[in-house]
């Protein structure tokens, strides 16, 4: 197959089965450096990651392991890391390095590919070479110039992602030892073993590179599916530091996790008509967030982000009302009308039942968000609306029985099994079953 | 309630026939009647605590809280004539049907029931076919004309009729030997079959889901690791048990002469072996879904999986195999200790709204 015909595949390897898609990666990875094949890997990337294809081991990879966890996210649903480095800067960023250290001396690395008894300690070395080599790039940038080097504008995330990646690979034999220990990611839970990997390995790298242990910490939260779950435990651990740098990272992380919050809750406030059940997902998050955020405030006594917590909640509140709650029944109870409706219609009811879904779902942080009035006159006047249907359809001889249990069915998912259960005895006992 | 050893049952009737519920905690859970002819229902390992509760079937809805699917089940059940899993997949196709469980269900019940018409509809014709091969008959000609067209009903009477005169029976008495066949046969179907039926697909898929999850075992440092192999175990037991069932069906359709001239002796094996074998794959179909839709997620949530799986599945009674699996499982239960992980929602106590929502995708995909 010649290169532009893989390069016109574009998107198309998505749908492709998934033998073909392994041979057509194969074919992709022998010609890698070429931009066209940047670009097509760059589109099939989420597909790579679903696969978990073990691509074929390269010195740009190794150079990337310490700091992976820190590139965007690919899918929406996948926890975005709490400091981002761009995918684009670190392919400019590794011909610099491959410059700095000279060709002969990289091929002196290239067995730390392969297994063998010198893997581990070429591995480190190359890394530490690798960390001093963008740290003599990160020095010749200058922040808001364009970088002739790295074809890049260096705005201040970019400079700062530099130097982010200069310390990770200056402790980068630490990471790998933590993301060991927090495998596979993302991890749901932190357990016992979990927190005194992060604690060993913390206090290594606060008796090393004090400076270091930020970045640290934020790497391990990054293999979190959520990074609350760390900062609720992060205020116990005893990562080796002086109780007022303690309390510094506690607070450099728990702004960024605020921040992070605040990205979160802005995201669907401008896109109306997505997914209410995505829309439910979220707040459900946010709110579970928000409370292990306030939880472990309470530990550091300190007040600074309660206004920022409290807009957060705002948003979410917002969110949920104008995008959950606003005519769901109108939704809901029109897919009922549609169920003759073909293919088109079963799309239309699977759609109603995600919104009918979405509104029990946000049952649950009603409270917390000072909706409960609104959702329950919402679920009232929803099942009000379904339970006339149902009696229609199952009271009388000529009802249409499927409309009628899909009503009930609708209830069901809206206000729970008991109260579906309660109405359909009501209309069976008055009629036929 | 009793500990899975004391309840290790001896037969199928006393396992019970697993019913497809949509509430979490009574997913797949087994019914069968105790010694008063009144069915009942066994729930295992509640909250993840050990041993089984036995409740009668009338009190289950005062027990747990059901889904209005499960309520309608629940009711056809009780009203059907027996507790078999026949009689257990007509009443949840029945349910599935009327959208209680959602559209993706509606749509597998009638797919399974359009399934079993054309199954039902093939049997019948290749029984014929074997009818008429075994006395020296050629029976190309019907499939020429077609067998539904009135002309091929008056060309396949007249070869029953001449195969009825060779093996000197009545014509009445062969139609009626061959249609009793094609009704127990119906799920499994002839070797010969272009499309395989019900049990023979599933038996396939067991075959594929015990080659998966040893693969998932070996080498895997998980906890659910060991339960995994068992599983892979019970499946490879179940089988085998299956394998040879079929092939005592196949033997005596290879001589189909002989089956039809020896009819009474013949007829209560065929109807056992049938029976039996849909007793042996009863309940392994949701397992089957369950572990191929779990494959596409995370490892944590393959292990979740593999509990589940473990939590339900089919052991062959002890009069069935000389391996006692519950005695087995027993064992791997004290050996493998973990949380309790309860079926409702842990901050308000109601149904697990997810967990429903993905036994109904499951229920969608069982065609």
């Amino acid at each position: 197959m010649e290169m532009r015909d893989l390069v016109a595949l574009g998107d198309k390897l998505l749908d492709i089965d998934e033998a073909k898609f392994r041979q057509v990666v194969e074919l992709l990875e022998q010609m890698n450096e070429h931009p066209d094949i940047q670009r097509t890997i760059a589109v099939i990337r989420p597909r790579l990651v679903e696969l978990r294809l073990h691509r074929r081991p390269t010195l740009k990879r190794l150079f990337c392991d310490p700091f992976e966890d820190l590139f965007e996210a690919l899918g929406k649903a996948d926890p975005v890391p709490l400091s981002v480095i761009e995918r684009s800067l670190m392919n400019s960023l590794w011909p610099l390095v491959e410059a700095e250290i000279g060709k002969d001396r990289l091929r002196s690395f290239r067995p730390a590919l392969q297994d063998g008894p010198q893997r581990k300690a070429l591995t480190e070395a190359f890394w530490a070479e690798c960390g001093s080599a963008v740290a003599r790039i990160a020095e010749g940038a200058t922040a808001g110039h364009y970088s002739d080097a790295l074809e890049l504008r260096m705005n201040p995330a970019r400079m700062r992602a530099l130097t982010d990646i200069a310390t990770i690979l200056s402790i980068a034999p630490e990471v790998a030892e933590m993301k060991a220990a927090l495998s596979p990611k993302p991890v749901p839970k932190l357990h016992a073993d979990h927190v005194e990997a992060i604690q060993a390995v913390g206090r290594r790298v606060t008796r090393a590179r004090p400076e270091a242990l930020k970045i640290f910490v934020l790497i391990a939260t990054s293999r979190l599916s959520d990074p609350t779950v760390l900062l609720s435990g992060l205020w116990d651990m005893d990562l080796g530091q002086k109780p007022a740098d303690r309390a510094a990272l506690f607070m450099a992380l728990s702004g960024t996790v605020v921040a992070q919050m605040e990205d979160r809750s802005r995201a669907f406030r401008s896109a109306p008509g997505t997914d209410r059940m995505a829309v439910a997902d979220l707040a459900l998050d946010l709110v579970a967030s928000l409370d292990a955020t306030r939880a472990a405030m309470e530990h550091s006594r300190n007040k600074d982000f309660d206004q920022r917590l409290k807009e957060v909640r705002n948003s979410v509140h917002a969110m949920v009302k104008t995008q959950v709650l606003q005519d769901a029944d109108a939704g809901i109870v029109a897919a009922i009308g549609a169920l003759d409706g073909g293919s088109e219609g079963r799309a239309q009811l699977a759609q109603a039942e995600n919104q009918a879904r979405a509104l029990r779902k946000c049952a649950t942080i009603a409270d917390t968000l000072g909706l409960r009035g609104e959702l329950r006159e919402m679920t009232q006047k929803t099942t009000a609306s379904l339970t006339e249907k149902a009696q229609q359809a199952l009271g009388g001889p000529a009802g249409n029985a499927r409309t009628g249990y899909t009503a009930i069915r609708m209830i069901e998912l809206i206000a729970g099994p008991a109260e579906a259960n309660k109405i359909m005895d009501g209309i069976m006992n008055g009629g036929r079953r | 309630m009793r500990s899975l050893t004391n309840f290790a049952p001896s037969t199928f009737e006393e396992r019970g026939a697993a019913v497809a519920f949509t509430t979490p905690v009574l997913a797949q859970t087994r019914v069968r009647k105790d010694s008063r002819d009144q069915l009942e229902v066994l729930v295992p390992n509640l909250s993840e605590g050990r041993g089984v509760y036995v409740v009668p079937w009338k009190s289950l809805p005062l027990a747990f809280p059901m889904t209005v699917h499960d309520r309608m089940l629940h009711d056809l059940i009780a009203k059907a004539d027996g507790c078999s899993p026949d009689d257990i997949r007509k009443a949840v196709l029945e349910a599935a049907r009327c959208g209680l469980a959602g559209g993706g269900a509606v749509a597998a019940a009638e797919a399974a029931l359009n399934d079993d018409d054309e199954q039902r509809l093939l049997i019948n014709y290749q029984l014929i076919v074997e009818a008429l091969k075994a006395v020296g008959l050629e029976s190309t000609e019907i499939l020429r004309v077609g067998l539904t067209s009135a002309e091929g009903q008056k060309l396949t009477r007249d070869l029953m009729m001449k195969a009825a005169q060779r093996l000197a029976l009545e014509p009445t008495e062969l139609y009626g030997r061959i249609a009793e066949l094609a009704v127990m046969m119906e799920s499994i179907g002839i070797a010969t079959s272009p499309k395989p039926a019900r049990l023979r697909r599933l038996m396939r898929d067991l075959q594929g889901f015990r080659d998966s999850m040893t693969d998932w075992a070996t080498d895997n440092v998980s906890e659910a690791a060991p339960i995994g192999g068992f599983c892979a175990e019970v499946a490879e037991h179940t089988v085998n048990h299956a394998r040879n069932v079929i092939g005592q069906l196949d033997q005596a359709m290879a001589s189909f002469e002989t089956l039809l001239r020896q009819w009474e002796t013949k007829r209560p094996q065929i109807r056992k072996a049938c029976s039996r074998l849909s007793w042996l794959l009863d309940g392994w179909e949701y397992l089957i879904l369950l572990w191929s839709d779990a494959l596409t997620q995370d490892r944590y949530s393959q292990d979740m999986a593999v509990h589940d799986i473990f939590r339900v599945i089919p052991l062959l009674p002890r009069d069935e195999g000389r391996i006692d699996q519950s005695l087995m499982a027993d064992k791997l239960i004290t050996s493998q200790k973990r949380s309790v992980r309860a079926y409702v929602d842990w901050r308000s106590g109601q149904l697990d709204v997810d967990l429903v929502m993905r036994i109904e995708t499951l229920k969608g995909k069982a065609a």
